[in-house]
């Protein structure tokens, strides 16, 4: 047993290495983490906006005054994260390579915007934002690892213009960003306007028809969001962190369905979406951390006799109910422990196809794509995630049952081993 | 005083430790400063450490820390995940003394 895990460890860690170090994920992930105070922000004011009631009591018109004074808390953040997004990335790209950070951001983003269409219904000098948001979140991943790259290169081959050494730091620092700067937005015109002659008319929807929309029509499947959820709790099994690591490769088709839907119930549509990023944040996250294990957390204060076990869920429940549930997975423990193993893959995977189909059949709303922080606990994210809607939080409910009834023999089973060798060494 | 520094993907799981081995310093007598970060933060924050310790669940980061660890001088290791579940404040503050004195 013990040479069979080695192997599996020698296989997974080096791929969780590959993925959580790979420079462009990693620029990925943090350059997210530049737009996320902005999303969260945004969110608050929508899930303010939607206050459940409100218009029964202050009146139809009134509320309506209400929407329109907090609409553009949200319309300027949370309805264009792609914006902050770019910066972020180029800003990270850039600063790995340790250049000038700052000049990767404005290069991404001045590049993003040489791409994007500036016509609206034949009116110029205007930028769509949905070009912002969903839709132009993929080309504006890709324009800003290749932008900023760019820019890097050309700084590096010394393509800039050396000032004399008198010349202040600030001033001759603006120039060497000069040629660069130049060369890279002069390639990115250049393929608008090769694009502008094929039948895509802008690049924004060459990458949406070949790139973007086929892949998030797979990610928000149910197959593969199966997979995901499975990665997870294999990678966490060996105790490595699954959910950081599916992340660098799932976010950008998450964070394109949720835009999708935010888009959708701002517009008062149906939503288009079942598996989004709040989703997982709701649903996968949300019940206690990765794993579900609030249901687990719950068992250890009902069922179990162990010192040990009783010990471990006074010490691990409180950062559970917030989702933080690293006590829990390695005190438990349920790293490399093959009694927990089949629990530990089951009830995820059942919860997300029960979940799924809830919503599928409406029994369930679709959720709106406010970014509710993964640390907010279960019952209240689930409101909050479905446009203030009690059925989330019944979900979520349900679904600790499920994940309780699934685990309820297993730590049974736990308890009588521990409590067997407390007696031994007693 | 040693300062130690944690880390893991959030900074949320290692900060439980942080006011457990921050415990176990006042029994021991010893002056100590603990803080724990963000991954991503964790390369930056080194420069002001002594000690960086990495949740087990990050434990791939260590290759990648370990470059800027040499640069800065300060010894580094994974977080044993018996320890770390069990919230082990002294285990985890004296595998800490450990590596600073060696």
């Amino acid at each position: 047993m013990n040479t069979f895990m080695d192997k599996l460890e020698n296989i997974l860690v080096p791929i969780a290495e590959r993925l959580n170090n790979n420079r462009y994920l990693t620029a990925l992930r943090n350059g997210f983490m530049v737009a996320l105070p902005l999303i969260i922000f945004g969110s608050i004011f929508v899930v303010l906006a939607n206050l459940p009631f409100l218009d029964r009591v202050i009146g139809e018109e009134a509320y309506q005054a209400y929407r329109n004074a907090l609409g553009p808390a949200s319309a300027a953040t949370l309805s264009i994260m792609g914006l902050f997004a770019i910066i972020g990335i180029g800003y990270k790209m850039v600063e790995q390579r340790g250049g000038e950070a700052i000049y990767g951001a404005v290069v991404a983003l001045a590049s993003f915007l040489v791409l994007t269409p500036q016509v609206v219904d034949n009116t110029s000098g205007v930028v769509p934002t949905s070009a912002l948001s969903a839709e132009g979140m993929f080309l504006g991943i890709f324009t800003a690892f290749i932008a900023s790259e760019l820019y890097q290169l050309f700084v590096n081959k010394n393509l800039t213009i050396k000032m004399p050494a008198g010349v202040p730091g600030a001033v001759s620092r603006s120039f060497s960003a000069l040629i660069p700067i130049t060369l890279t937005l002069t390639i990115f015109l250049v393929i608008r306007i090769i694009v502008s002659f094929t039948p895509f008319e802008t690049v924004q929807n060459l990458i949406y028809t070949i790139i973007q929309e086929p892949l998030t029509v797979l990610g928000s499947g149910l197959p593969a969001t199966l997979i995901a959820v499975l990665l997870i709790q294999v990678f966490w099994f060996f105790g490595l962190h699954g959910q950081i690591i599916v992340n660098s490769v799932f976010d950008p088709i998450w964070y394109a369905l949720n835009d999708q839907n935010l888009a959708a119930s701002q517009l008062g549509e149906e939503l288009p979406n079942i598996v989004t990023k709040q989703f997982f944040n709701t649903y996968v996250v949300g019940l206690g951390g990765s794993g579900m294990t609030f249901a687990v957390v719950i068992a250890l204060f009902l069922v179990v006799r162990s010192k040990q076990l009783r010990e471990l869920g006074k010490l691990g429940g409180p950062a559970g109910a917030f989702n933080v549930n690293e006590p829990i997975i390695f005190g438990l423990p349920i790293i490399m422990n093959p009694l927990v193993l089949i629990p530990w893959l089951v009830a995820p995977v059942v919860v997300t196809i029960v979940t799924y189909f809830a919503t599928a059949v409406g029994f369930v709303p679709r959720l709106t794509g406010v970014i509710v922080p993964w640390t907010t606990p279960a019952l209240i994210s689930g409101y909050l995630a479905t446009g203030n809607n009690i059925m989330g939080a019944v979900m979520q409910l349900i679904n600790i049952g499920i994940v309780f009834v699934i685990w309820f023999p297993f730590i049974r089973l736990l308890d009588k081993q521990y409590l067997q060798s407390e007696l031994n060494n007693d | 005083m040693k300062r130690i520094l944690l880390a893991c993907s959030a900074g949320m799981s290692t900060s439980l430790l942080v006011t457990k081995m921050e415990e176990a310093a006042k029994e021991l007598g010893e002056e100590v400063e603990i803080w724990a970060v963000a991954q991503d933060k964790a390369p930056e924050e080194m420069k002001r450490a002594d000690v960086l310790l990495i949740g087990p669940q990050m434990r791939f980061m260590k290759k990648k820390f370990a470059v800027t660890a040499e640069e800065v001088g300060i010894p580094l290791d994974v977080i044993d995940p018996v320890s770390y579940g069990r919230i082990d404040g002294k285990a985890v503050l004296n595998k800490a003394f450990d590596l600073i004195g060696n």
